[in-house]
């Protein structure tokens, strides 16, 4: 991973001992658009703010949660380029996996290996790190599952997480509302709810995107329409 | 200890600045609008056009050899608006690929394909330190089979979108900014409204009317999906149809 000129690494050590391109990194997360997971008790829901620079964009043509395998899907708070490298990566480590152990990768497993790339980022030579969080949210033979991976390439489990602009307020809010028996549709009622509290104009199945995963394990990206009947039942 | 700014090379290569910006990603957006151009692209019902002025430096040039849009395969044009050199290894590299995909896959390269290449390569550039981030921005527009008239934008962060219509260079906020206004309603142009949608854009914002050397105009229709530049007697037609609208 070493670029031929730059054999050092440019996330180097401050006299403090903190690794200051990381912090930096998380500066850029920090103020990316907002999102957001919840874990139910019979599945998991990803969502995040679409706000696209202008009416012209065609926002069809703009998907920002992706799923990795039929069963993992994964959304970011940062740099859109960043992310898409990221998915690339994970979608060809989790089919190496399945060719040869003829089984779905876990999810606990792909999402180490993600980590692995974004900490390789860190502390290869010629490189910076990448410039996002991400939520990956799967559900396996070891029920629903939802991980947060940070630039430096840390990852936790969690019952509930936000990233990026509106972080604070979106944790508060999902710590209160949150439940240990929550089934999925409540989930993507406060996914909605938490994304509002935060929301600048007005919110609609064309700026924002849900992904959901239940015992189906399949993971899909809801439809406007869909969202459109959430976004009414909410109301 | 302000060595927090990562040595004063944050803005010598893609590093992170202490607010978690990319000064030379920036830097290269500013040398796109250095080049003195403005271009857009409209899409319409069953077309996509892409304009650009066509600036001559010098008399002793040889006009035919100025131009920034590029034809990719015969199906996909591009339009690069900033720097002339980085433009031309861009589009190298495009042909290569373009030509790769279609003889590893049997099928021609869609539009939307080659600007998620553009776009991830551009990120490259963004997160290596040894290349410095290209100082382009590239419209790639071409009628996909399902989707049909498709335009997209890339840009030297790595982002890309599909677009109804955008813009890019020195005036690209004014452009967007009247683009928006004529487009708000989602109006399906044809091809005469889309090009001259496109034309007039151009002319509104630079405040001047055009002669038809001095711009360049590419078009791809559903009719006959390959991608084309127009000679100077259809910009002439297309002129004096907006100068007889108005």
């Amino acid at each position: 991973m070493g670029d031929s000129q730059y054999s050092f690494s440019l996330t180097t050590f401050s006299p403090s001992g903190k690794l200051v391109q990381i912090e930096h990194a998380l500066t850029a997360v920090g103020s990316g658009q907002t999102s957001l997971g919840i874990k139910a008790a019979n599945g998991v829901v990803i969502a995040t703010e679409k706000k696209l620079p202008s009416i012209l964009v065609d926002e069809s043509s703009v998907q920002k949660i992706q799923s990795l395998t039929p069963n993992i899907g994964v959304v970011y708070s940062g740099m859109g380029p960043d992310f898409r490298v990221l998915v690339r990566k994970s979608r060809k480590q989790a089919e190496q996996y399945h060719r040869l152990y003829k089984e779905p990768i876990p999810v606990t497993q792909l999402v180490r290996e993600i980590a692995a790339v974004m900490q390789e980022f860190t502390q290869s030579g010629g490189v910076r790190p990448f410039g996002v969080s991400l939520l990956v949210a799967g559900f396996d033979d070891n029920g629903a599952q939802l991980y947060q991976v940070d630039p430096s390439g840390s990852y936790f489990s969690w019952k509930a997480s936000a990233m990026g602009k509106n972080v604070s307020n979106a944790k508060t809010f999902l710590e209160k509302r949150y439940t240990d028996d929550m089934e999925l549709d409540d989930a993507v009622h406060t996914a909605i709810l938490t994304l509002k509290e935060g929301f600048e104009g007005q919110i609609s199945s064309k700026n924002i995107e849900i992904g959901i995963i239940s015992t189906d394990k399949q993971f899909r990206v809801l439809t406007p329409a869909e969202i459109d009947d959430y976004l009414a039942e909410v109301e | 200890m302000s060595r927090g700014s990562g040595g004063g090379y944050d803005r010598h290569i893609t590093i992170f600045s202490p607010e978690g910006r990319l000064f030379q990603v920036e830097y290269a957006f500013k040398a796109v609008k250095a080049a003195g151009i403005t271009s857009i692209g409209v899409r319409g019902k069953d077309s996509v056009c892409v304009v650009t002025q066509k600036k001559v430096p010098d008399k002793l040039l040889d006009q035919t050899s100025v131009s920034h849009l590029f034809p990719i395969t015969k199906y996909l044009g591009l339009l690069a608006t900033g720097m002339t050199a980085d433009a031309r290894t861009l589009v190298q590299q495009a042909r290569n690929e373009a030509a790769e995909f279609r003889f590893r896959y049997g099928y021609e390269m869609p539009v939307d394909v080659l600007a998620k290449w553009i776009a991830d390569k551009s990120q490259v550039y963004t997160q290596h330190a040894y290349m410095r981030p290209l100082g382009v921005v590239a419209m790639v527009l071409g009628i996909d089979d399902e989707f049909g008239p498709r335009l997209y934008k890339c840009d030297p962060a790595g982002h890309f979108f599909g677009h109804k219509a955008t813009s890019a260079g020195l005036k690209e906020q004014e452009a967007i900014n009247f683009l928006e206004k004529k487009m708000k309603n989602d109006p399906a142009f044809t091809y005469e409204e889309t090009v001259q949608t496109a034309i007039s854009a151009l002319q509104s914002v630079l405040q001047e009317d055009f002669k038809a050397n001095e711009i360049e105009v590419g078009v791809v229709r559903q009719e006959n999906p390959v991608f084309r530049v127009l000679s100077m007697e259809e910009i002439d037609e297309h002129l004096t149809a907006i100068s007889e609208r108005d």
